[in-house]
Parts: structure tokens; sequence; C-alpha cells
């Protein structure tokens, strides 16, 4: 082969990261395998573009287990994992949050004995200036460390606003009350400018009226930040209503995928979760 | 009071300052002493066999040791930190500990530092020890405005959010790795250019410097201080330090009973211990706290913070 500063098609090819849009997440045969039990198996789907994705099934069924495999807190012993078409499975978790996928946690996981604030601001790491360089600009109040100081201050309080917990800004987090904590988590979440969004479970400890808020909340988040999100949840009439499409999860199998309605009346479904509601 | 004490206090809270930073990120590490006696055994090296002059030492080159010192225990912390900080809480505090050990090890058995006996005669710069005050307090100070910035930037955050969860700042995008080892780094950074001034503070370094006793003490500086703030360290590094030399100022004191002059006098590591003790069970969270020092210089401090972090958000918000 003669020699030559061009890349060849090969080069060239390898190198384009192949970005798809549409295909935010796309799971393929995730498998995870804790000793004998497996914990989820051979689970394929795919999330859309804009969607709002139900992840549904009864109590051990590897819901939480597969968001962990989603985000990287724990390894798949088998299958890929694609966001926006680059593979990134067996990457680390803060990676993978860089790259835009954020997350909340079934048992609220916040920075417990910091302010509210702070708990927001953490979760800018990402969008300032960092590295050894950063922490010497930063120390000294260099460029561009107070403006980026500014920004991230400015940015946290926007998004505490919009959870309404501005007031309480500089309140430990550990003293908010348990809706409180799950809204402060979803503003942690979105402070990192995901493209896709992970909610664990949102609704749990919720009153019936902040339920009937949450609908509307998430279906304006996904409008306001156009993020598209990913969502666990066991109150099934709030999952009929807010999802766009259902996977329904069984002993670690996807059972059944689709619209609300055909999800609904799926006799698989029924058999193993709907059937106690009704 | 005399400026040795004076520097001996100065020199703790600095070393106790070594064990905060690393603990900032959760950290709990031990190796501060292995990394003081490394830059100790570097400055001695240095000034006794290559920055050989007549007449006083320069205070330059004093500088340029303890420059040297810090690089050289921050390549070393990198190197180390990397595979020990993978573990946690108590495994990574006995790892620490081995490591002090080992170093010991070398430095007793190794011929550039001088074995058993170790170095001695390490040059003056100045004609009395006062004048080390000179170099120590600007340093005590230059390191408590950096853990001061630090606990106010993204990377303080960053640390502040991998002690709280681990798990929950990684998926914040933040690397454990990364900002750990940087934590253990600068503590060892601070470590190794404090033992480099302490060579020349006490004339002689040989492998009592950094031992598992003094683990135990600068620990006991950062707990009985209180390790929510830096502010803890520095007050428990000087408080314990002082403290004998205020029991034996005591005993010194006439009119005292013969035996309780004399307890006072010889029974100090009891008094230490007792203080301990009752320092754990009466102020589990050290003497100083975020809290107290809210109360004590709080309302001005916490309005100024207020007006800071709101006044931007409204800019922004007309601007949007």
């Amino acid at each position: 082969m003669p020699p030559t500063w061009e890349m060849t098609e090969e080069e060239i090819r390898a190198r384009r990261v192949p970005v798809d849009e549409q295909r935010v997440l796309d799971v393929r045969h995730m498998t995870r395998q804790f000793g004998g039990l497996l914990a989820v198996s051979n689970v394929s789907f795919v999330v859309e573009k804009g969607e709002i994705f139900g992840l549904i099934g009864p109590n051990g069924a590897g819901k939480t287990t597969l968001f962990n495999l989603i985000t990287g807190l724990i390894q798949p012993t088998s299958g890929q994992l694609y966001f926006r078409g680059e593979e990134y499975t067996g990457q680390r978790p803060h990676y993978i949050a860089q790259k835009g996928i954020a997350r909340t946690f079934q048992n609220i996981r916040l920075f417990g004995s910091l302010s509210a604030l702070e708990n927001v601001k953490i979760a800018r790491h990402t969008h300032t200036f960092g590295g050894i360089f950063g922490l010497i600009a930063g120390v000294l109040n260099l460029p561009p460390a107070p403006e980026d100081e500014r920004k991230t201050t400015a940015r946290a309080m926007e998004l505490l606003e919009m959870v309404g917990l501005a007031e309480r800004a500089h309140v430990q987090a550990r003293n908010f009350a348990y809706g409180d904590q799950r809204r402060l988590e979803i503003a942690r979440a979105l402070a990192l400018e995901p493209r896709l969004l992970l909610l664990d479970e949102p609704a749990a400890g919720m009153n019936a009226q902040e339920k009937q808020g949450l609908s509307d909340f998430i279906r304006m988040l996904r409008d306001k930040f156009s993020i598209t999100i990913l969502l666990i949840e066991h109150h099934v009439p709030l999952v009929m209503g807010l999802c766009d499409r259902i996977a329904v999860l069984d002993f670690g199998q996807l059972i059944a995928l689709g619209d609300p309605r055909r999800v609904q009346h799926d006799p698989a479904v029924i058999e193993a979760y709907l059937g106690d509601e009704g | 009071m005399n400026s040795f004490l004076l520097i001996s206090m100065i020199l703790a809270a600095m070393l106790a300052l070594s064990l905060y930073l690393p603990l900032m990120a959760g950290q709990l590490s031990l190796a501060s002493p292995g990394f003081y006696a490394l830059g100790g055994y570097i400055a001695a090296v240095m000034s006794t066999k290559y920055f050989v002059v007549t007449g006083p030492f320069p205070v330059l080159y004093l500088l340029a040791e303890m420059a040297a010192a810090g690089a050289a225990c921050g390549v070393l912390a990198l190197v180390v930190g990397i595979p020990a900080l993978r573990l946690r809480g108590i495994y990574l505090a006995l790892a620490t500990i081995a490591f002090v050990e080992i170093l010991r090890v070398l430095s007793l058995n190794l011929e550039i530092t001088g074995g058993a006996v170790g170095i001695f005669g390490i040059p003056q710069p100045f004609s009395d020890r006062g004048s080390y005050l000179w170099i120590a307090i600007p340093l005590l100070l230059l390191s408590m405005g950096f853990i001061y910035r630090l606990e106010r930037i993204r990377t303080g955050r960053a640390f502040a959010a991998i002690r709280e969860d681990e798990l929950a700042a990684a998926a914040m995008g933040i690397s454990p790795t990364f900002n750990k080892v940087l934590a253990f780094m600068l503590g060892a950074i601070l470590a190794g250019v404090v033992g480099a001034l302490s060579a020349h503070v006490l004339n002689t370094w040989n492998a009592r410097q950094g031992t598992f006793d003094s683990s135990i003490n600068y620990l006991a500086y950062v707990l009985i201080g209180g390790s929510r703030t830096f502010v803890g360290p520095v007050v428990g590094g000087m408080a314990l330090t002082a403290l004998p030399e205020l029991l034996r100022a005591l005993a010194d004191v006439g009119g005292l009973p013969v035996w309780l002059a004399e307890f006072l006098r010889n029974g100090r590591l009891i008094i230490f211990g007792v203080l301990i003790a009752l320092g754990t069970v009466f102020f589990p969270q050290g003497m100083v706290t975020p809290e107290l020092l809210a109360r004590l210089f709080g309302r001005r401090l916490r309005r100024a913070e207020q007006v800071a972090s709101t006044q931007p958000v409204d800019h922004g918000a007309q601007r949007r």
C-alpha cells in the first residue's frame, strides 16, 4: 500500500461516531446473572427520541437491575447497550452520565448533609472547566472559574425554582420532606443536561394529589428540555395515562412491549402483573 | 511561649490538614507520616549533599527543597494512590499504614538515608529558630486559604459528593477514581512540604519521623479538632501539640501540692488519654464544627453568601 497522509475509507468510517438521533437507547439481549438467579434475561428494546417509555413489572422483576445496567452501576453478563447509535457497553457510570444519561434512584440518594443548592451544583460538574487547571483556576479565582461558578449557581437556582424549592436552597437535603427530596433528585438529574432521563419510581411516597401533578410535571420536563424519559413505576393508572409505550418485565424477562392499551389487555401481562389490579 | 513550640504547633496543624484533604473526599488515609518522612529525607539529602554552601543556608534553597519534596510526594501519591484507593474505609487505612511502615523500613536500611543513624547537621538558614515562623506561618495560611477556596469550587464539591455517596456522585458524571487520587495527592504534597521544612527546623532527620504513632497522632488532631471543617484539624493539631507543654507549665506554678505537680508533670499521657476519651463522648463531632463557626461568624457570612448566590440568578433571569 503506498504511503499517504490521507485517511483510508476504512479509517474514516472507523473514526466517525455513528450518531443515531432517533434511537436514543438501544438495549440488546441484556442479561445479568446474580449467582444462580437470572435477574435480567435477554431483554431487548429501543427507546425512541422524545418518548416517555414506561418499565413496569411485579416486585423483583428486574426493573431496577435493568436501570443499573443501563447506567453502568453494574455490568451485564452478556448483551450490548447503545446510546444514540454508539455502543457503550462496559463503560463506567461517570462516563455514561457525561454522555447524557441521568437518573434518579428508587431509594433516594441525595448528598444528605449538603444543601439543596449544592446538590444541584454538583451535577453541573461536567459542564464546568475541570481537571488540574480547573482546580488551580478555581482556587485562585481566575477565569474561567468566576464565570463558571456564577453560571453554575444561576442554572442550579433556575432548576430549584422549577421544582419549587428555590426558597429553601440553603437547607440541608436530608431535612426535606420525602416528596420534596424526589423533586430535588429530579432537579439534580436535569442539571446534567441529559438527553435521556431515567426515573426510578418517581411517584413512590407521594400522596394522591402529588401523583396527579406528577404526570403533567414529567410531560413538561420532556417538552421543556426536549429529553427522552424512561421510567419505572408501580402506580398503574399513572403509567397508563403518561407513557407512550410500555415494556413489561416478569422474572427478568420481557413479556410485553407496546402502547399502554395493548399491553393492558395482553393476557400474559394480566396474568403476571395486572391480574390483581382488575 | 517559646518559638519552637509555636513552630511545632503550626507544623502539626498542617499535618492534620494533610489528613483532612483526602478525608474531604471520604478517604481515611493515614499515609501522611510516610510522605512527611520522605519530604524530610529529600530536604536532608539535598541540603547536606548537593546544596553545600559556606555561611548561612540560603532561604531560596530551602524553598526549592520544599517544592522538590512536594513534587516527589505528589508523584509517589499518584503511583500509590491509583491501586490503594480501590480499597474502602478501614482497608484503605490499613494499606496506608503498611505504606508508612514500608517507607520506614526502607529508610532504616538505605545508605542514602543514613540508615538507623539518620542524617544530622542539616544546615540552618536562620541564626535563631524563631525565624522559621516567617516560613511556617505563611505556609499555614496558604494551605488554609487553599482549602477554604477548594471547598467552594467544582473540585471541592466533587470531593464532598464522593464523601456523601460515591455511587450517586458517579451517576452525576464525577469520576470517583480521579477525584479520590487527586485528594490523596494534595494531602501528600502538603505532608511532603511540611516534612522538608521540619527537617531544617529539627536539624536532624531519621527513621523515627514517620511512624505508626504519628499516624495515630495526626488522626487524633483531626478527630478531636473536628473533621467537618478545615478549621477543626488546625485547632486540633495546635491544641494537642501545646497540651503537654501547658501541663508542664501548670505543674511549675508554685503552691500546688507536690503530688499534683508530679502528676501534671509525669502523668501527661494519662491526662492526654482521658481528654481524648472525654472529647469523643461529649464532642463526637470534634471541638470545631461548621455549626459552631456559623454561630461565631455566621450571620455576616451567611448574608454575604446569600447575596452572592441569589443576585446572579436575577441577572440571569432578566437576560433570558
